[in-house]
């Protein structure tokens, strides 16, 4: 397949405007401007384009409720806090192709009519804020940013907003408490952002390959577009794989390509030709699959249905050696430290869930704890305010769903050595 | 207690931003980068400036994980020890750190050299076990590479 | 209509309310922990959850909205399963201290455990810590009982607008804290403590003192501070009281406090009460007995009015004292002495202001809902900061603020400072300029036939004044002038709140016809800041020189006639001397007595030297009141009176509100009124009244205004102005206009001068709360507040003490630098014994409305070096 999101990224300076004109970058803005704003938005939903921050929700339509409010200004804020363990998909985009997300960027500004767009950064990319600050004065520079775009009178201004170290900012609702410079909790909806989003304003939030998508389907047209992987959910996807394969990194396949292809085919297998133990598909928050589940096609509508999610597109690959209760203990404890301590089960759950993985972890597992897992974890489930909690009881309940014996052993060693 | 460097900075933020609280993380990032954390007095200044309540700021400065409230080293290493990293072998590297540089997680070490605190995923799985040096990114890093890299760093 | 299901009940309801609200309305609790009537829904504690047909997840109710054709399901298995698991979630980090803890028995957390088990938790581990803090004097904070349902950093937040707690840090270890992380830096109104559902924030003033079913009574009653009037709830055990507290959605307040209305009550305890008459004998105050008291009282009276006639007798009369003490003591003033030299210390500023407005628009202009504020799309504020005067007035601009209306602030209004859009802090006393020119950008702006009244002529005929000459004159640009003029023309239904300071001025009087200008040219409603409870009511009494009880002139013959033949007594025809005149006149000799109810004349009246020296000159001198005051120290005969929480009467507040005071506990001492019935008894006017009930009864004959009015018309608080009762109609009265000439009127301050004004502290209101000790534990000693060119000047810092001397006198005291204080000067409170502002005082007299001008007083502030740690040197 012909790469688009990832177009051009070899080159050293790839992240430079004139290597991104070179490479045809900038012509779709121009083409966008042709075209009314309305018709913009009505060519993204032709598309079928599905946001690519997990959720999947088709972009074109999140766009048209924005687009019905009155309200004004709008905004467009781009979410690049990718927060999510074992997710790196955004990271080329914004260090090496950061001009193909700034005219992203720009064509949703224009759609949307909105004057003023943020990307939310993550702290943890200090490289990347740098990149992108400059790609932004340079665009500033050769007039595709600012109050007179391409001398058509289109108004659009962009700014990097750095995130601090909070998961939770991810969720675009957290995110725009965050860019208001307040606790970044989710609020309750309704009112959705697409209405009252940021400073009570219509917002649209979007993951960073998704607004990467833009230029892309503005250029092919959505016809053309739709036709790339599964048609259900279609477009190129990033892939980011990591663990224990021989070619970890990030990989530009078209959506619905199977799990094991991308393991085997793409990544070049097990490192050192071990044996599979288990892949975490789309996420660390995305239920967990045995080796033998592999054959999926990894897209929003499919997922589901062999038990696990899409996600972030995050392949984390174990090989026969891990200890999986360690890796379910080590999810649950970022879930915790993450939990931004808005609802009851999610602030006080996860911990609980936490210090009981610590002890069976640990060595110093109790009879009845793998149950006492599995009954707090329903307490949490479908009780929280936000996804994330119930994440933690997902993460937990697929571990002991496919690897309980492994939680078994620990325990039932645990217990033999203390009694 | 700021610098008019950072002052200054703290003003052309506001002008980027529609309105004076949305400027609040970007004006704490401010402070940190000055001064290495972010003390009482600089969230009072902080507050003053933005017209943020000094306890609001507060609530604020200390939800996110990397706004620092105690002075650092000279030098900050971040490292990741979630699940990427930890089946690489990160938590080798903690006790690496600890028993050659006397660095504890959230400590520093006693010559004031380096700070270490443990990250949630940096993003760099690819390349685990993997780690922030102030802003450079090592990764693929092991037992015998991790001293010499960070040597480089007085 | 909506129509919804809840446990198979079908109700319908007009708009779209939240499934917990239907759920009241049909009758059903849902428990809620983070929810709270006064704050937004949260939805984090999700005790809430109940399930919706065809929703798959439970639901929070506190956050959901109804739609129509919706079915709820509140307490099936699955909810309760879910809120069992809530709590037993909640109770991780929970101390269970309960039977220590002061909350158990009004615990939200306890009485749902109870409810809904579980009846014991599986969690192994180590409960979170955190030592309680107690380095607050009012409140302590146990975190390890939070379960971070942030009602109080909401209350603090939204309603409150202090900001002075957050939760900090996340996960688990969240808790709340007050920026110092110690002591707060707050306004301490304790609504927050009002918030908390368990026992994480409570009153230190209360720990272990009380238990929730020690209380033996709940009293409603209205708080004495301030005119606002809240509604408290004051819990009794035995006879006295163990807590004050508001009750949601109750009053004027809804269940908001301010800090003297939930800890000051504590003065009614205070050691200094004076609990038997006392009679001067050479030279030293002796007990006595009431008959003896009472029977000297109106001997002396009666000599004077022999002597020298009715009219060489004045009285002062109390806006802290009820409606029925005020209009005993106006008709025994009347009646018994023949004077109408009656005023009091709503003179100063409620009363003109109020007389003034409606000589213009007519009787009960003035008289606006408190809550119609916060309704407002724009608020005028002049004159004082209202936040610390009428704090929980003050909650309702800050809630305009939140809704993100204009908020225009004229001059020093320090709680107000991240509410206001336009802040304007004009040159010491130099806002009539600015008015001025403001009135004349609205009247631009606004086409003429927006004026239609009598009223728009004299608009017409104010001359106009340039911004630019504004400008000149109190040094805010006129770009600022004329974008405060926008805004304010922007507006369709703004409040125009009103403090003292624009009134106490030798301009005030053109300062209340410009305000009555802009609030003719905006369509404002007027709010006039009021200190003292009553000082309404006092005016509906007819304690003031000129008007009968009901607002009637005195000089109109048949109103006067009226009155006398109500009371069967005659009464003087001329009117009587205004507060001010009889200070003056007790000086020079023509006021020979003077009978003072419930008033600190010799603190409350500036300079205190020249007060001094008026009280000295007297022939005698009587005071009510309930603690040794200065100038009970100088009375001939000093009675003892109940005080607030001890007695039973009305106040009416500053919108015109007629509200019960209950008796809460018994006290020593007798009715204000009943000792002023015996004394006219005596004097051969004879008055039995058995009980207050009485004395309103009579007031309901009396005063036209309050034509048939009962206690029982006042339960529920929406006895409102004018009441049952016929308002005066009469003509417009036409203030003569003598616009100053502006120009002229710019007093550029020399570079060293420095100008004195009030200072209204939010803790202290100056008579009452002097004698709390919650209050002084939060502020104990007074200081004046500087800014900081001037501290720069003089080099003083925070807690250096000046010597403050103007030409009446010098007082010492502490400083506080406040950054965006204006320059040159010094803002000085009136609140302590022996440092009042108001003894250094010097005034001129406003002869236009007779009140006492105290604006370009001049004073000089002197560092004194302190030698030892202990006092001043
Ligand atoms: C806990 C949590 C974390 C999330 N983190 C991210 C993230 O790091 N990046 C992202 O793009 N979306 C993240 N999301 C999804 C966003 O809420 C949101 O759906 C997305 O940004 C919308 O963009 P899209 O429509 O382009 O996918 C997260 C959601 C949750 C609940
Ligand atoms: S589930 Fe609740 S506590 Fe957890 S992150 Fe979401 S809102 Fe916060
Ligand atoms: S009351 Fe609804 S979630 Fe707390």
């Amino acid at each position: 397949m012909e790469k688009f999101l990832l177009r051009n990224t070899e080159h050293p300076n790839s992240a430079d405007l004139d290597a991104y004109i070179k490479a045809g970058g900038y012509k779709a803005l121009a083409k966008s401007f042709a075209d009314k704003p309305s018709d913009v938005i009505d060519e993204i939903k032709k598309a079928g384009l599905r946001g690519r921050g997990g959720a999947g929700f088709p972009t074109g339509i999140k766009w048209s409720f924005a687009a019905a409010d009155p309200k004004k200004p709008r905004y467009v804020v781009c979410n690049a806090d990718e927060g999510e363990p074992g997710t790196f998909k955004d990271k080329p985009i914004l260090e090496k192709n950061p001009h193909l997300l700034i005219e992203g960027m720009c064509i949703s500004g224009y759609a949307l009519e909105a004057e003023y767009g943020y990307i939310y950064l993550r702290g943890e990319y200090p490289h990347a804020k740098v990149i992108l600050d400059g790609a932004i004065q340079q665009a500033y520079d050769k007039g595709f940013l600012g109050d007179d775009i391409l001398g058509k009178g289109v108004r659009f201004h962009l700014v990097v907003h750095q995130g601090a170290g909070a998961y939770i900012c991810g969720e675009e609702t957290a995110l725009i408490e965050s860019l208001e410079g307040k606790r970044g909790q989710p609020r309750k909806r309704p009112p959705f952002p697409v209405n009252e989003g940021f400073l009570g304003k219509p917002t649209v939030v979007n993951n960073v390959e998704t607004i990467a998508n833009i230029p892309y389907i503005v250029q092919i047209g959505a016809d053309k577009y739709s036709q790339i992987g599964n048609p259900d959910c279609p477009g190129p996807k990033l892939f980011s794989v990591s663990g224990h394969v021989k070619k970890p990194g990030v990989y530009e396949l078209p959506m619905g390509t199977s799990l094991r292809e991308i393991i085997y085919d793409h990544c070049g297998g097990i490192t050192g030709d071990k044996a599979l133990k288990a892949v975490i598909p789309g996420g660390i928050t995305t239920p967990v699959l045995p080796a033998d589940s592999i054959d999926c096609p990894m897209d929003f509508v499919n997922m589901p249905k062999h038990g696990s999610m899409l996600g972030s597109g995050a392949v984390m690959v174990f090989d026969e050696t891990v200890d999986l209760v360690k890796v379910c203990r080590r999810a649950i404890r970022f879930l915790e430290h993450e939990s931004c301590g808005k609802c009851t089960p999610c602030r006080e759950g996860v911990g609980w869930l936490r210090s009981i993985l610590d002890r069976v972890a640990g060595g110093s597992g109790r009879n009845g704890d793998i149950d006492l897992l599995l009954e707090v974890s329903k307490n949490i489930m479908g009780k929280t305010f936000c996804p994330l909690g119930d994440g933690a009881a997902g993460v937990v309940q697929s571990f002991v769903k496919h690897f309980r014996s492994e939680f078994e052993v620990h325990v039932n060693n645990a217990v033999s050595v203390a009694s | 207690m700021l610098s008019d460097k950072a002052l200054n900075e703290i003003h052309l933020i506001k002008s980027k931003y529609q309105d004076s609280r949305s400027c609040l993380l970007p004006s704490l990032y401010v402070v940190q980068k000055e001064n290495g954390w972010i003390s009482p007095a600089a969230m009072e200044t902080v507050g003053e400036l933005l017209s943020v309540p000094d306890a609001t700021v507060k609530g604020v400065a200390t939800f996110y994980s990397m706004f620092r409230r105690e002075a650092m080293g000279r030098h900050l290493i971040q490292l990741c020890t979630n699940v990427a990293c930890m089946i690489m072998g990160a938590e080798r590297l903690v006790d690496i750190l600890r028993d050659k540089y006397g660095l504890q997680p959230n400590g520093t070490s006693a010559d004031g050299r380096f700070s270490l605190v443990i990250m949630e995923c940096i993003g760099a799985c690819d390349a685990a076990p993997a780690m922030l040096v102030d802003a450079d990114l090592h990764g693929n890093i092991n037992e015998n590479t991790i001293m010499a890299t960070l040597d480089k760093y007085a | 209509m909506i129509t919804v299901t809840i446990n198979g009940k079908q109700i319908k309801i007009e708009k779209a309310v939240t499934v917990l609200d239907a759920a009241r309305i049909a009758g059903i609790k849902i428990p809620t922990l983070c929810h709270h009537d006064l704050l937004e829904s949260f939805g984090g504690c999700r005790l809430c959850l109940v399930e919706v047909e065809k929703l798959p997840r439970l639901q929070t109710a506190c956050t959901m909205y109804i739609t129509d054709g919706m079915v709820v399901q509140t307490e099936t298995e699955r909810v309760v399963e879910a809120r069992k698991a809530m709590l037993e979630f909640l109770l991780i980090n929970h101390a269970l201290d309960c039977p220590y803890c002061d909350k158990a028995g009004e615990c939200d957390l306890q009485d749902l455990v109870m409810k809904y088990g579980p009846s014991s938790g599986r969690f192994a581990e180590g409960k979170r810590k955190h030592p309680e803090s107690y380095d607050d004097p009012i409140i302590v904070r146990n975190m390890e009982r939070c379960i971070s349902c942030t009602r109080c950093v909401r209350m603090c937040d939204k309603v409150q607008g202090a900001s002075a707690i957050s939760m900090v840090n996340r996960t688990s270890k969240t808790f709340v804290e007050p920026f110092s992380g110690g002591r707060y830096n707050c306004e301490y109104c304790g609504n927050c403590l009002t918030v908390c559902p368990v026992g994480a924030i409570m009153s230190r003033l209360h720990k272990h003192t009380y238990r929730p079913w020690y209380i033996e009574k709940n009293v409603d009653t209205i708080c004495s501070f301030c005119g606002v009037g809240c509604t408290v709830t004051a819990q009794v055990r035995g006879n006295s009281i163990i807590r004050v507290i508001p009750e949601i959605g109750k009053g004027v307040n809804k269940g908001l406090l301010c800090n003297r209305g939930r800890f000051g009550y504590d003065y009614i305890n205070s050691g200094g009460r004076l609990t038997s008459p006392l009679i001067r004998k050479n030279g030293v105050l002796e007990a006595a007995t009431w008959s003896e008291a009472i029977a000297y009282v109106a001997g002396r009276l009666q000599d004077v009015k022999d002597k020298s006639g009715g009219s060489a007798i004045a009285g002062i009369a109390s806006a802290r004292c009820t409606n029925e003490d005020n209009y005993v003591f106006q008709k025994f003033m009347r009646a018994a002495i023949g004077s109408n030299s009656i005023d009091s210390a709503a003179a100063f500023a409620f009363a003109p202001a109020q007389k003034y407005f409606e000589s213009i628009f007519g009787q009960g202009v003035t008289a606006n809902p408190i809550s119609g504020i916060a309704k407002a799309d724009g608020v005028f504020v002049i004159g004082g900061d209202p936040t610390s005067v009428n704090p929980v007035l003050g909650l309702q601009i800050r809630a305009a603020a939140q809704k993100k209306v204009p908020v225009i602030t004229v001059g020093y209004t320090p709680g107000l400072r991240n509410f206001s859009t336009h802040s304007i802090l004009p040159a010491p006393f130099a806002e009539t300029s600015l008015l001025a020119a403001i009135v004349s950008e609205l009247s631009r702006i606004k086409s003429p036939d927006v004026i239609k009244s009598a009223f728009g002529e004299i608009i017409r005929s104010i001359q106009p004044v340039s911004s630019e000459d504004a400008q000149n004159a109190c040094g805010i640009p006129a770009d600022e002038i004329r974008g405060c003029a926008d805004a304010l023309a922007g507006m369709t239904n703004p409040a125009i709140i009103i403090g003292r300071d624009i009134i106490l001025r030798s301009d005030g009087h053109t300062n209340l016809l410009l305000l009555a200008a802009l609030m003719q040219l905006i369509n404002g409603r007027i709010y006039l800041a009021s200190e003292q409870p009553n000082e309404r009511g006092i005016i509906d009494m007819g304690c003031v020189p000129d008007s009968l009880p009901g607002g009637r002139p005195i000089a109109v013959d048949s109103f006067r006639k009226r009155y006398e033949e109500f009371i069967g007594s005659p009464i003087p025809s001329s009117q009587g001397l205004g507060l001010m005149e009889i200070i003056a006149a007790a000086h020079s000799g023509q006021v020979k007595a003077l009978y003072v109810m419930g008033e600190n004349i010799a603190f409350n009246v500036p300079d205190h030297s020249y007060v001094k020296e008026a009280l000295e000159a007297l022939d005698f001198l009587v005071l009510q009141d309930s603690f040794m005051t200065e100038t009970a120290r100088m009375a001939d005969v000093v009675l003892p009176t109940l005080s607030w929480a001890e007695k039973e009467g009305s106040f009416t507040n500053l919108e015109g509100r007629m509200q019960h005071l209950q008796k809460v506990v018994d006290g020593q001492g007798i009715d204000d009124w009943s000792a002023l019935a015996e004394i006219s008894t005596l004097l051969g006017v004879e008055m039995h009244y058995k009980g207050v009930k009485d004395v309103m009864a009579e007031i309901a004959r009396v005063s036209p205004l309050h034509k048939g009015i009962t206690y029982e018309d006042m339960e529920g608080g929406q006895c409102m102005w004018p009441y049952k009762g016929e308002p005066l109609r009469h003509d417009l009265v036409l203030p003569g206009i003598d616009m100053p000439d502006v120009k002229s009127m710019l007093r550029k301050p020399g570079k060293d001068m420095v100008y004195i004004g009030v200072d209204k502290p939010l803790f202290h209101s100056g008579s009452l709360s002097r004698n709390s000790q919650a209050l002084s534990s939060i502020s104990s000693k007074p200081f004046a507040r500087i800014g900081g060119g001037l501290a720069g000047r003089l080099s003083l810092a925070d807690g250096d003490y000046v010597t403050i001397s103007t030409s009446a006198g010098s007082l010492d005291m502490p400083v506080m630098l406040f950054a965006d204080m204006p320059e040159n000067l010094v803002l000085v409170p009136n609140n302590f014994e022996g440092a009042g502002v108001y003894k250094i005082l010097a005034w001129k007299m406003n002869e236009n409305i007779k009140t006492p001008a105290f604006d370009s007083i001049e004073a000089s502030l002197k560092k004194i070096e302190r030698i030892t740690a202990e006092g001043s040197a």
